[in-house]
């Protein structure tokens, strides 16, 4: 379209041209007034092809916009801006004047819209050759073809190939590096333009001529460019000038590519692959719209583009499209396909990506060190692989309830604004907060587990997705992960990840190797015109241990402060050494392990050594920070070393080195002044300095306190359970400490007497019938009883299993446990088994006789003990029924205490149960359905107390008792059945009452 | 039921040990009101027996229907609500509780619950006492915190509670407590003593005991009554006509700790000192407390040493045990003492027999 001066509106092209200079500094401006002068008479507009996010970077002549252009065609000419117009306005230019071409780029428009290594592309010249390739490359669709020859045959004003112009044309560069070659029509103004430029000279309005002008902004612009760019490629010239730049070099030498990564290459690719099994789910089958492309691209590209690279498209597609044909990706992942590869290999590749569905593991964890560029890896190829990165690191607020909407948004949403590029989750810091990060790890874990659940909707989900947002909200509601997602820690083994670690796939950062490090620094170095030696910039690598982020900072520092780096300085403090953890074994290790002397100048001075040595260790110690599990670890190990020692002497001091940071601990956590915990170090490393030997030592984790911890709270829960069933009047006078010390060892005695003889109890004289009811008193009065340890998974083949199930019976609660020391054979005399079981059956008897007792008759002592044991029941309904129910799993039968105490405590049930005993009488279909479920535990424990009959020969107290028991075993468990009469769907087998427990 | 429990005596009147400190504190309630109390004196001795033989002189029989209960507490302490779990005796006029088991929130068992029992006057029916009595145990154990909440309750309620402290040793009970209540010292009995409450249930149980055999017995028991009686009916359930020097059978975690002992004295190396690190785990999981274990072994080792030896050996003891209670792990002080020793008897040796 051409536009005529008078339609052209000086005001519009003004603010224009105003957006255009706002960037420059201000001796620009005062240029600017001039030049906008001269404008005014000039009219001439730049053009750009606009890119809208559908079209990509393929070339389409259709609706384009230009930047300044734009407005006033808006405003004065909106009939010239047919959809099939050509892209092109026409640049009134002084005719012998070079037409600047960066310029188009400055737009604010562009300036948000374009990477920086677009405008590094901007060089390119014009070749024949290049101009081919690009045709190619974009090869339009047919009918944009046909109407670009329409276009060359109307007028020949916009054409990929500078021939099919006539006359002066320039080349005209679109954001993506398409090119095209626009005519430059000057009409009407030839004799006007000459006035003009007599104008200007005469006039003096300006002191350069406008060309001048134009080169220098257009030089300032690169500059800029350059500037905010990565360092670039060795063959871009480096701009003469420094600009004085705020930018961290950090941020400023940040890769920006791919090849430009400095973390391990076989990491890279890793990730880069991972990232790219996202595809098929991600941008679906776009895939082989593209291939094609790139196939076409492929095969006509023969040569590389020396500066073409890469940028990002709204398309990542398209952008993949790009890569392929792009040399600069030497060492992209798929490096592989370098430009002389031939078809096969690419359809292949094709073939992989298409069949291949999103990996494995849908989560990515990187780990590793600070300053090894796990988050710019994980930026750089998720950017490569045209996703848009949305970073969640510890600086936002990582609460479970915030994070969770924000990590469904990103991996489940697409954006509606400008950028359609798919979102890639990296969540940065993962493992620095526990709580924090947890809320994270919590939300990832749940939407892998839901993945995996609805894995066969996956088909689904991934057509959904590329059809876009108008389905996407229907399958919002599930929280399905289908967007990558990375995860960055630093600890791998923080225990919030754990979780995260197995279903994640984990790659651990190694440290780039020196020499790598130390190149792109010397690199920079050069860039920034600082003056260094590649011994000292290795020194600081080392120092740092390649954290090349630390490298820099150091660098811009000394760089300031307008000094050298050199190798003195690094060990000086003026370097800040890196501020890392170690593991704890790393750190018992250097306690007991003296270093091998490795450089003859240190060994040379024995005191610089210690005190080397002793900054160090205390330096690893304290940062590692957990003293507590620091000397643990000593006292631990300690004693297995090897060390010298004759009298021991070593020994009582590290002992006593322990004991010192036991009470400093305490000391600490009572009064809680921390700032006392930093002398705890310098007690580990008096340890070291005491037993550190040469050779390796082995070195175990501490457990044996945790152990001793957990099996003594084990032990008080037993010992508490217990005392809370003893009768008051016995308990209150029991602790802990006097059952331990005093009572336990002689009451494993007086309950288990040599004396007794294993007989039937009629055969037992009087004495020993007395002994008997006193043992049993004793027993009931403790609440001690016998229980069958062993859980018998066969009930069925009683008869079988009686010796070997017997012979588990031991006591309950265990209190023997109490003096079983290890490698200690306590002298106490174990009861038979026959006796045992006479004593379990007698203790029974003699609970519900004073039980009855307590009920009928009011005899003070029978009295007493059964209110207390009442009013304790009452109270503790909740806890007994609990214990019960954890203890009757094992063998209810055996169980004489869980008989004994429901009844007890809760009269209540027992009556309620008796209703409805009465109710199940009278009707029979209830009958015939529990006779299978009830009767059968209540004829076990007959045929249990069968084996006594025979024995004992008090047979009527015995059924007595068995009856008796059976129904309070059954009344035990108050448990109510619901029987919907006539109504069957299944098919009717016995069930015994334990299955319905369980 | 045991003997211990079975011949407890049940009244003031019943008590043959320490029969002048019942008199007088039969006096005390009877005549005039009773003060708070504080009993201490070690364990076995009689203190638990003795206040509950006061309970009844005061509230009669009543005093022994007690109720367990175990309770709930919810505390509102400042922004957050702390639950805290106590079991209490309680009757209808006095409640026994240990504030100390809850650990170290015991200050709000103190400042929450007691005061609220304190508050609360017992209904004064039929002439009876108008006070209610705690009974806290352990006291001793209280955290500095705890205790000192306890004083202001002390004599803001007094007109309507009475507390009874119990704890071992009087010097971890502050001042302020001290001095607020009536002080009962119940020392350990003697062995005269003892051998009068064997006898006494001997001759209740109609035994035939061979002179000296309740003597050897309560020779063995520590002074501790309730040890001397189950030792004795150990061994009268394990033969009973006696013989006057029939073994009396030994606590087992005492034969342990002299096991660790002869294993110290036969060998000092770390990988002995290993072993007994070992061996002293042992005893400590089974809830046997260091300090008890320290003792006991101190007492083993000083069998077994030269006279020489012995004030330094027991100068260490006490030294590790005085940083076993200021600090945290007991195992690190243990097994300090234990190399000490070592330490000390091998250079001994070394220099005795080259």
């Amino acid at each position: 379209m051409y536009l005529s001066p008078k339609n052209f509106p000086p005001k519009t092209q003004c603010t224009a041209t105003y957006h255009f200079f706002i960037t420059h500094s201000k001796e620009k401006k005062r240029k600017e007034k001039t030049l906008l002068k001269t404008q005014k008479n000039h009219r001439w507009t730049w053009i750009t092809t606009f890119l809208s996010p559908k079209n990509s970077n393929r070339w389409k002549p259709t609706p384009t916009s230009t930047t300044t252009k734009n407005i006033t065609s808006d405003l004065d000419l909106p009939e010239q801006d047919p959809p099939d117009s050509p892209p092109s306005t026409d640049p009134q230019i002084n005719a012998q004047n070079k037409r600047p071409r960066s310029e188009c780029t400055d737009s604010p428009f562009d300036d948000s819209e374009l990477p920086s290594d677009e405008k590094r592309s901007r060089i390119v010249d014009v070749e024949e050759k290049e101009e081919e390739e690009d045709r190619h490359r974009y090869s339009p669709p047919p009918e944009v073809e046909q109407e670009e020859v329409r276009v060359v045959e109307e007028e020949n004003i916009l054409s990929r190939y500078a021939f099919q112009i006539d006359g002066e044309c320039m080349p005209v560069t679109a954001p993506d590096g398409d090119r095209v070659y626009a005519k430059i029509s000057r009409f009407e103004t030839e004799e006007r333009l000459k006035n003009l430029n007599f104008k200007t000279h005469s006039n003096g309005l300006i002191l350069e001529p406008v060309n001048v002008l134009l080169e220098k902004l257009e030089q300032d612009a690169f500059t800029k460019a350059l500037n905010s760019s990565s360092e670039g490629q060795s063959d871009t010239s480096l701009p003469e000038k420094q600009v004085v730049h705020e930018q961290l070099w950090v941020d400023k030498y940040s890769p920006n590519s791919f090849t430009e990564l400095l973390s391990d290459e076989q990491t890279n690719r890793e990730v880069l692959l991972w990232l790219k099994q996202w595809d098929s789910r991600v941008f679906g089958s776009e895939i082989r719209t593209t291939s094609d492309e790139v196939l076409s691209a492929l095969k006509r590209h023969s040569s590389v583009v020396q500066h073409q690279k890469s940028n990002n498209s709204n398309l990542p597609r398209n952008n993949w499209g790009h890569k392929w044909s792009n040399g600069n990706f030497r060492h992209s992942n798929n490096s592989e396909n370098e430009h002389s590869n031939s078809k096969g290999i690419q359809d292949l590749w094709n073939k992989k990506i298409r069949l291949s569905g999103p990996p494995e593991q849908k989560i990515l964890l990187l780990c590793g060190p600070p300053g090894l560029g796990k988050t710019t890896l994980a930026h750089v190829a998720a950017k490569h692989c045209g996703y848009r990165v949305v970073e969640i690191n510890a600086s936002d607020d990582r609460s479970a309830s915030n994070i969770e909407t924000k990590i469904l948004d990103v991996v489940q949403m697409n954006s509606v604004m400008a950028d359609a590029r798919p979102k890639c989750l990296v969540i940065d810091e993962i493992d620095g907060a526990l709580g924090d990060g947890k809320g994270a790890v919590e939300v990832i874990l749940k939407m892998v587990s839901d993945e995996s659940k609805n894995d066969i909707g996956k088909d689904n989900i991934a057509k959904e997705e590329q059809s876009g947002k108008t389905s996407s909200k229907k399958r919002r509601k599930t929280t399905s992960l289908s967007r990558p997602v990375i995860c960055i820690c630093n600890d791998l083994y923080a225990p919030a990840l754990r979780p995260l670690r197995q279903i994640a796939k984990v790659h651990i950062f190694i440290q780039p190797t020196v020499c790598r490090v130390v190149n792109r620094l010397k690199y920079i170095c050069n860039k920034e015109g600082m003056k260094t030696s590649s011994i000292a910039l290795t020194a600081l690598a080392e120092y740092t241990e390649c954290d090349i982020r630390s490298c820099l900072n150091t660098l811009q520092f000394l760089n300031k402060k307008k000094e050298t780096l050199n190798v003195l300085e690094i060990s000086s403090q003026v370097v800040g050494r890196k501020d890392m953890s170690r593991s704890a074994f790393d750190i018992w290790k250097e306690i007991f392990q003296k270093r091998k002397m490795k450089r003859p100048r240190k060994s040379s001075n024995s005191r610089g050594n210690t005190s080397d040595e002793f900054e160090s260790l205390h330096a690893l110690i304290s940062y590692r920070g957990d003293h507590n599990t620091i000397l643990d670890g000593i006292h631990e190990n300690i004693l297995q070393l090897q060390y010298h020692d004759p009298v021991m002497q070593k020994t009582v001091k590290c002992l006593d080195c322990l004991g010192v940071s036991d009470l400093m601990h305490q000391y600490v956590m009572r009064t809680q002044k921390m700032a006392v915990l930093v002398y705890q170090p310098s007690l580990a490393i008096t340890v070291h300095r005491l037993v550190a030997q040469i050779q390796k030592a082995n070195i175990e984790w501490p457990k044996s306190y945790q152990r001793y911890r957990t099996i003594l709270m084990g032990k008080m829960d037993i010992f508490k359970s217990w005392h809370f069933k003893i009768p008051p009047y016995i308990s209150r006078h029991l602790s802990t400490k006097s059952f331990v010390e005093e009572l336990i060892s002689p009451l494993l005695h007086i309950l288990s007497p040599p004396t007794l003889r294993p007989v039937a109890l009629h055969i037992l004289s009087e004495k020993e019938k007395n002994d008997m009811a006193q043992l049993v008193r004793a027993m009931v009065a403790y609440c001690i009883t016998y229980k069958n340890m062993r859980f018998d998974p066969l009930p069925n083949n009683l008869g079988h299993e009686v010796a070997q199930e017997a012979s588990a019976l031991s006591f309950d609660p265990p209190i023997s446990d109490f003096v079983n020391f290890k490698g200690y054979l306590s002298g106490h005399y174990e009861l038979s088994l026959a006796m045992k079981q006479v004593l379990v059956h007698e203790v029974e008897k003699q609970r519900i006789m004073q039980v009855s007792i307590g009920k009928s008759l009011h005899l003070t002592n029978g009295q007493k003990e059964n209110h207390d044991l009442m009013g304790k029941g009452s109270s503790r309904a909740e806890s007994t029924t609990i214990g019960h129910s954890a203890a009757c799993v094992p063998d209810m039968r055996g169980d004489a205490k869980n008989v004994f105490n429901p009844r007890q405590c809760n009269p209540s049930t027992h009556t309620v149960v008796s209703t409805l005993d009465s109710s199940r009488s009278a009707s029979t279909s209830m009958k015939l359905k529990f006779s299978g479920d009830k009767k059968k535990p209540s004829n076990g424990s007959a045929n249990f107390f069968d084996r006594f009959r025979k024995l004992s020969g008090k047979d009527s107290q015995n059924t007595d008792a068995a009856v008796q028991k059976a129904t309070v075993e059954r009344d035990s468990l108050p448990l109510l059945f619901k029987f919907n009469e006539g109504f069957t769907n299944a098919v009717k087998r016995p069930v015994r009452m334990r299955e319905f427990l369980l | 039921m045991l003997w211990v429990d079975k011949y407890r005596p049940k009244t003031l009147d019943q008590v043959i040990v320490h029969q002048d400190i019942a008199l007088n504190l039969k006096k005390l309630v009877t005549e005039q009101d009773c003060p708070h109390l504080l009993f201490y004196g070690p364990s076995g001795s009689g203190k638990k027996t003795l206040i509950m033989a006061l309970l009844r002189q005061v509230f009669g029989p009543g005093a022994e229907k007690v109720k367990v209960e175990n309770r709930t507490w919810k505390i509102d302490a400042g922004s957050r609500t702390i639950d805290l779990e106590l079991t209490t005796l309680s009757s209808a006029n006095h409640v026994e509780l240990s504030p100390s088991d809850v650990g170290f929130q015991d200050r709000y068992i103190v400042q929450e619950i007691i005061k609220e029992m304190a508050k609360n006057r017992p209904i004064d029916t039929k002439g009876k006492r108008g006070y209610k009595v705690l009974v806290l145990n352990e006291v001793d154990k209280l955290s500095r915190e705890a205790q000192h909440s306890l004083r202001r309750t002390m004599e803001k309620y007094s007109t309507s509670c009475r507390l009874i402290l119990c704890c071992n040793s009087s010097s971890k009970v502050i001042e302020a407590i001290r001095s607020r209540c009536l002080n009962v010292r119940i020392n350990a009995p003697t062995e005269e003593q003892i051998v009068k409450v064997l006898e006494f249930i001997g001759k209740k149980e109609g035994l035939q005991l061979p002179s000296g055999f309740a003597a050897r017995i309560s020779e063995k028991s520590n002074r501790s009554l309730r040890r001397a009686i189950l030792s004795f009916e150990t061994c009268r359930v394990q033969q009973y006509p006696f013989t006057s020097n029939q073994a009396i059978p030994p606590m087992d975690w005492e034969e342990y700790v002299s096991e660790i002992a002869s294993d110290i004295m036969k060998e000092q190396s770390p990988k002995r000192l290993f072993q007994v690190r070992g061996k002293l785990y042992e005893l400590l999981t089974n809830c046997i407390p260091p300090e008890i274990v320290l003792k006991r072994l101190l007492y083993e080792l000083l069998k077994r040493l030269d006279a020489e030896l012995k004030h330094e050996i027991c100068h260490w003891a006490a030294y590790y045990e005085h940083r076993m209670r200021l600090g945290q792990k007991a195992i690190f002080h243990l097994e300090a003492f234990v190399a000490k020793f070592m330490s000390i008897y091998k250079g001994f040796l070394i220099t005795t027999f080259g």
